[in-house]
């Protein structure tokens, strides 16, 4: 069946009339089977996305708090080694 | 300065509702467009509907195994593997959607 379109509001000319068919084709009847699939694969793809999101969290979480331990200890060796650096070099602007 | 900003205010709120007018009736015959189609073809299968998919799943192994693929048109395994594609792309779709993010995981 050809619907006719309500397309008042294309006709100003301020708008670029992108859609130029006049008649729409009929819209396609998809097969059940690949309905199914398409479902599916949403399904599984949601469970999929949200398992892995709650294996990763506590994974990066560990390793942001490792990451925070290590640079504590690198920021006080470096102290101590600026210490020792300023307290043995020769100068006269002390 | 303070003038000119005050100008700008008063444009934008003369003018906003006008955009949100013409973005209203721009949008809407597209709107409907889609929602002729959508209706038909987007819509999720009717739980009647699966014992057929599952009657084509079965019929599509049966001639995989009777050696129907030397027959196939290159056209036709085309058409098949876009099909395939797509229904890829819905898993893809749908592991957005489960993480919660548009690029990669937020963790």
């Amino acid at each position: 069946p050809i619907i006719p379109r309500g397309g008042g509001a294309l006709s100003r000319a301020s708008f670029p009339a992108r859609c130029g068919v006049a008649e729409m084709v009929p819209p396609v009847q998809v097969s059940p089977l690949i309905k199914f699939t398409r479902y599916s694969a949403l399904l599984v793809g949601m469970l999929y996305g949200k398992t892995r999101y709650d294996y990763l969290k506590p994974v990066a979480e560990e390793e942001r708090r490792i990451e925070s331990e290590e640079k504590k200890k690198r920021e006080e060796l470096e102290r101590i080694a600026k210490e020792l650096a300023e307290a043995s070099e020769d100068s006269i602007l002390k | 300065m303070a003038q000119a900003a005050q100008r700008l205010i008063q444009r934008v709120a003369t003018q906003a509702p006008q955009l949100a007018s013409a973005a209203v009736t721009y949008s809407r015959p597209r709107l409907a467009t889609f929602w002729h189609y959508a209706k038909v073809e987007l819509v999720p299968p009717t739980p009647a509907e699966i014992p057929k998919a599952i009657d084509s799943m079965k019929a599509m192994v049966k001639s995989f195994q009777s050696g129907h693929l030397a027959q196939l048109t290159v056209k036709e395994a085309l058409r098949n593997g876009l099909v395939a594609t797509e229904v890829l792309m819905w898993f893809y779709i749908g592991e957005i959607i489960g993480r919660g993010s548009l690029i990669g995981y937020n963790v």
